[in-house]
């Protein structure tokens, strides 16, 4: 090998700190933009290949009971190129010993072996299809607790009798609510299971697919109508809710379009932060070298020759930042899909990185360090020979010069070391620039994710004012209010509770079709059990109750529903025009309208209410929970049969699980851009440590002790972390106000912007604690060298 | 016919509010195999002379002539090129590169002008640490070298090239009286050999053995003095 390119290897190995330094920044970089940018990729792929496999339905219908030969007409009928009935009852049960009722929806197939919609396919524990006396659990239910094969689910009947089900295995669900957000488990059982729970032995749900793949939402909506009218209004048979969702969306869409932009965002700011980084890193590089490059050109080395010697040395660093790069982002993305797929439940088929994403890992490691680069290369070998030979380390090391230079200057009765190392952190005024770029982009965007998550947690806060009640319980079926009020009457710590009609309603167009299934709920207008934030509009009002308030789900899925206009709502085969008089923030609980009971009662012909809120003496979730013991125990004393309970807490837990994806995420990615940051702030203090080693030999040969160059140091070391805090401060409330809009656009919901204080001063004692150490540990080394060596050194 | 012309040689430094003027109008000759001394105070302008003849600096007016070419005229590129194959450099601070060996400081010259072909170039640097008798240290890094080893390794790499003039800056400046006389005996050897030597030196006894002393006192030659018996020491 060349002498030219023995050094090159050379300096790699000798200056291992330096190199490990280096290498370290572009790995960082790579894993960072290769995360961000291939989990993104590989989150929506598999995410798509998951639910198209799953075979979506186009419409599902909620129906009364219907036999078998309806079910095998529906496949008959033109447009339909499948048809799959089931059975869905929801239940109460308690699991082994746990002292808590909570809810389930089990589902029955007539062949486990042969979903043709909306598949449901096994996992790999347990057993598949379930026996009678079994039941299989959606896999999403292991988000909630730890259920295990072999756990005994006992389950109530209508009667109150219990049936104790084994659990035999998991399976996969892609189209039912993950356990986590529902607030209820799903579970698969055979139909003579679900005999043995007191259902019917005949279907309540029908999904259907399409024949036309490409058809749009308003063609689906029609042929949805029109199937329903000849499958189940000819027949008698009652449907209540038809849900016709937008062609190959998911019900998760609006997250992975929230986290995607976060992705792509986030992702597209480490590639900036991996750039400055290694601008940085490869500026000192060349620094350190400006009187090599002095010696080499005296005896003979050209500009040209030694400017491909360091472009192959930054090569080399590249190269080996790929090398460690690649597999660490490869199984950094494994790692991140896999907790994306835990939480989104979807099934991770390949964790394939699309080659344009590695090409966009390996330019990161390659290219960006090569033009990053460049400048300082070309400066550095065009320098002439004088000034390279002269040079003491850094460039252009005057210091007075400057305002800046002259203020600090004036600045008296600071201890010697505070003062020497605040005119240490001027002294070179480019690499400060540098330095700070790097750790200001990293400091503003840690502290922009910090704020984006505290408006999440106030939005969940704000939204958690709308329950002004303790329990809420759902029934299966309509019932007589003034039963269930009596039902209650005498438990024990009930301050008041309200009866409320829950119904699905469909929007119908002027065309005839229908959209997508809303809840409508009816309630008294001058309820204080709900305290609704309006957007737009007015409330409900006793004096004047003709009207309908929608939340903002509604608001956004439905161009048709505007304060101002009036629609007609499909509600239990009825229809009836409503009147728009306003807007709420709606609670992540998907579209809902709200109108006055009675009203409801007339429009439906007065089938009874669904729905029973209690407000308790206390509201904690202990308070809330035995609350609904006693009202469960008085219901089901009372031969009323509850299909779902919830608390207040938690159905502010199911908030928080839902938008807790996104603080998930966030903190996650600013995780990572902190070790961007840190690694970054570590890297560029060592090497300004390392370029200030002949300094530290001046200061030992002039009688400093060990104890004080530490603190020159660390205070340099602080003081440029102080400077960044500072900075980045200021930058991260427009880049987290940017973040909070992009965020609102995806999820199409506003959320209550909050600066995070608590943010920007956590990150204040973070940056000082570890630039303090990031350059303690160079200045021990430092000063550990001979007051010779440090002298001589290059 | 001088192989060293130097005429009207200006330099001046910015150095602020006042231009400071190192060189005041130099005229100098020097002739091939003649070991020349400069000599005068620091801050004379002794080593920006040199920095003029070696192409390192560029004067402010004026010519340089090195061996018929003008080196005042070249380019950074160029003058690279054309020092490593004329001028041999020697350095009071040694500039040995740390990361390589002292045979690999030796052949890097040789690299970079591509003056031998390959399989010639170790042979020829073993050759020349045996003249500067480091053989024995050859695969050793700087760093393990006293001063005066590595000042003997500088000048094995000086010549690397065979140039006709070797340059050298305080070359003792960084030794003992002891390693310092070895190492002026080493320059008096070459010259022996009808290479030109350039020395700049503070020690008057060395300045009273070269064949030529120039004093340099405020960027100008004030007084020269040519002894006709060379002392060997």
């Amino acid at each position: 090998m060349r002498p030219r390119w023995r050094k090159v290897v050379r300096d790699l190995s000798s200056h291992w700190f330096r190199t490990v330094l280096v290498v370290l920044s572009i790995v960082i970089g790579i894993f960072a933009v290769g995360v961000m940018l291939g989990g993104r990729e590989i989150l929506l792929r598999e995410f798509d290949a998951d639910h198209a496999a799953s075979i979506p339905a186009n419409v599902t219908y909620r129906t009364d009971d219907f036999g078998e030969d309806l079910a095998a007409r529906a496949s008959e009928e033109p447009g339909v190129s499948a048809a799959q009935a089931r059975r869905s009852a929801t239940f109460r049960y308690r699991w082994d010993d746990v002292e808590e009722n909570r809810t389930i929806s089990l589902e029955a197939f007539r062949d486990f072996e042969d979903i043709s919609v909306s598949r449901v396919v096994a996992a790999d524990n347990g057993v598949w299809p379930p026996a009678p006396g079994e039941v299989v659990l959606e896999a999403s239910a292991l988000q909630v607790a730890e259920y295990a094969v072999g756990d005994v689910l006992s389950v109530e009947r209508a009667d109150g009798e219990t049936v104790e089900l084994t659990v035999a295995g998991f399976a996969h669900d892609i189209n039912s609510m993950p356990a986590q957000f529902a607030g209820y488990e799903t579970g698969y059982i055979s139909f003579g299971t679900m005999a043995s729970l007191g259902e019917a032995d005949r279907y309540n749900r029908l999904s259907l697919t399409f024949a036309d793949d490409g058809i749009s939402w308003a063609a689906a909506s029609r042929l949805a109508i029109d199937l329903r009218e000849r499958l189940f209004e000819s027949d008698g048979v009652r449907v209540y809710h038809t849900d016709v969702p937008e062609p190959g969306s998911h019900f998760l869409g609006d997250i992975f379009s929230a986290l995607s932009l976060l992705l792509v965002a986030l992702g597209g700011l480490s590639l900036g932060l991996s750039a400055f980084l290694v601008i940085n890193t490869v500026s000192s590089l060349m620094a350190q070298q400006v009187r090599q490059v002095g010696i080499m050109k005296s005896i003979g080395g050209s500009a040209g020759q030694l400017e491909w010697l360091y472009v192959v040395m930054v090569g080399i660093y590249g190269a080996l930042a790929v090398a460690i790069g690649l597999p660490a982002t490869a199984a950094g993305t494994r790692w991140f899909t896999d907790f994306a797929a835990e939480i989104l439940n979807f099934r991770v088929a390949s964790y394939a990185t699309p080659a344009w994403v590695i090409a966009v890992e390996v330019a990161v490691g390659l290219a960006v360090p090569l033009l990053a680069a460049a400048v300082p290369i070309r400066r550095g070998t065009r320098m002439s020979v004088v000034t390279a030979l002269n040079a003491t380390g850094v460039g252009g090391k005057h210091f007075g010069h400057t305002v800046v230079d002259r203020v600090l200057g004036m600045i008296r009765g600071l201890p010697r070391p505070v003062a020497l190392s605040l005119r240490n952190t001027f002294l070179r005024k480019g690499r400060l620039a540098l330095t700070l770029s790097t750790l200001v982009l990293a400091s503003g965007v840690v502290m922009a994710v910090w704020s984006v998550q505290a408006s999440i947690e106030r939005t969940i806060s704000d939204l958690e004012t709308w329950w002004n009640y303790d329990v809420e319980v759902d029934f299966a079926v309509p019932l007589d209010a003034a039963s269930v009020a009596v039902a209650i009457e005498d438990v024990d710590g009930v301050v008041a509770s309200e009866t409320w009609p829950v119904f699905g309603a469909t929007v119908v167009h002027a065309d005839g079709s229908e959209n997508e299934s809303f809840v409508i709920v009816g309630l008294d207008p001058e309820t204080d059990f709900v305290g609704p934030t309006l957007v737009e509009g007015r409330w409900l009002t006793a004096e004047d109750p003709d009207g309908i308030v929608i939340n903002t789900d509604a608001h956004d899925s439905e161009s048709s529903l505007a304060v101002g206009g009036s629609v007609t709502l499909r509600v239990l085969g009825q229809e009836r025009s409503w009147p728009v008089v306003g807007v709420v923030r709606g609670q992540m609980g998907g579209p809902a309208i709200y109108c006055s009971a009675g009203l409801l009662a007339e429009a439906t012909r007065a089938p009874g209410v669904t729905r029973l809120l209690v407000r308790g003496a206390d509201s904690d979730a202990e308070a809330e929970r035995a609350l609904l013991a006693d009202v469960e125990e008085r219901l089901s004393d009372a031969g009323l049969r509850a299909s779902a309970t919830r608390t207040r807490a938690d159905l502010a837990g199911q908030l928080r699980e839902w938008l807790g994806i996104l603080v998930a995420f966030l903190v996650l990615m600013a995780a990572l851009i902190a070790t961007v940051g840190v690694i970054g702030l570590t890297g560029t203090m060592s090497i300004n440590v390392m370029e200030s080693t002949r300094e530290i030999g001046v200061m030992r040969a002039t009688g400093a002790q060990h104890g004080a160059i530490y603190r020159i140091y660390v205070t340099e070391g602080a003081t440029i972390g102080a400077i960044a805090w500072f900075l980045g401060a200021l930058a991260s409330y427009p880049l987290s106000v940017a973040l909070v809009r992009a965020l609102e656009g995806a999820i199409g919901m506003p959320l209550t912007y909050s600066f995070s204080w608590s943010g920007v001063l956590t990150w204040l004692v973070l940056m000082l604690a570890i630039s303090a150490a990031a350059s303690l540990a160079p200045a021990f080394r430092a000063s550990r060298v001979s007051v010779r060596d440090a002298i001589a050194y290059e | 016919m001088p192989v060293v012309s130097l005429r009207g040689l200006m330099k001046v430094y910015d150095t602020g509010e006042v231009p400071f003027t190192a060189l005041k109008g130099v005229d100098l000759d020097v002739y091939p195999g003649e070991f020349v001394g400069l000599i005068g105070k620091s801050g004379s302008g002794k080593t920006t002379l040199i920095n003029m003849i070696t192409g390192i600096d560029h004067p402010t007016s004026g010519e340089v002539i090195v061996g018929g070419t003008p080196v005042h005229a070249l380019g950074e590129n160029a003058l690279a090129k054309w020092r490593g194959r004329t001028i041999g450099v020697v350095f009071q601070f040694f500039q040995l590169l740390p990361t390589l060996t002292v045979l690999e400081n030796v052949l890097l010259p040789m690299d970079f002008c591509s003056t031998y072909p390959l399989r010639e170039r170790v042979p020829r640097a073993m050759d020349l640490l045996e003249q500067v008798e480091l053989a024995d240290q050859a695969h050793k890094l700087p760093a393990a070298l006293s001063g005066g080893q590595q000042q003997r390794a500088a000048i094995a790499r000086a010549l690397a090239n065979d140039p006709p003039i070797i340059v050298a800056d305080e070359p003792t400046g960084n030794l003992d009286s002891k390693t310092a006389e070895a190492v002026f005996g080493m320059f008096e050897r070459l010259v022996e050999q009808h290479k030109t030597i350039i020395m700049v030196t503070h020690d008057n006894d060395l300045a009273g053995r070269v064949r030529r002393a120039l004093h340099v006192a405020d960027g100008e030659i004030v007084e020269e003095r040519i002894h006709r018996e060379r002392h060997t020491g």
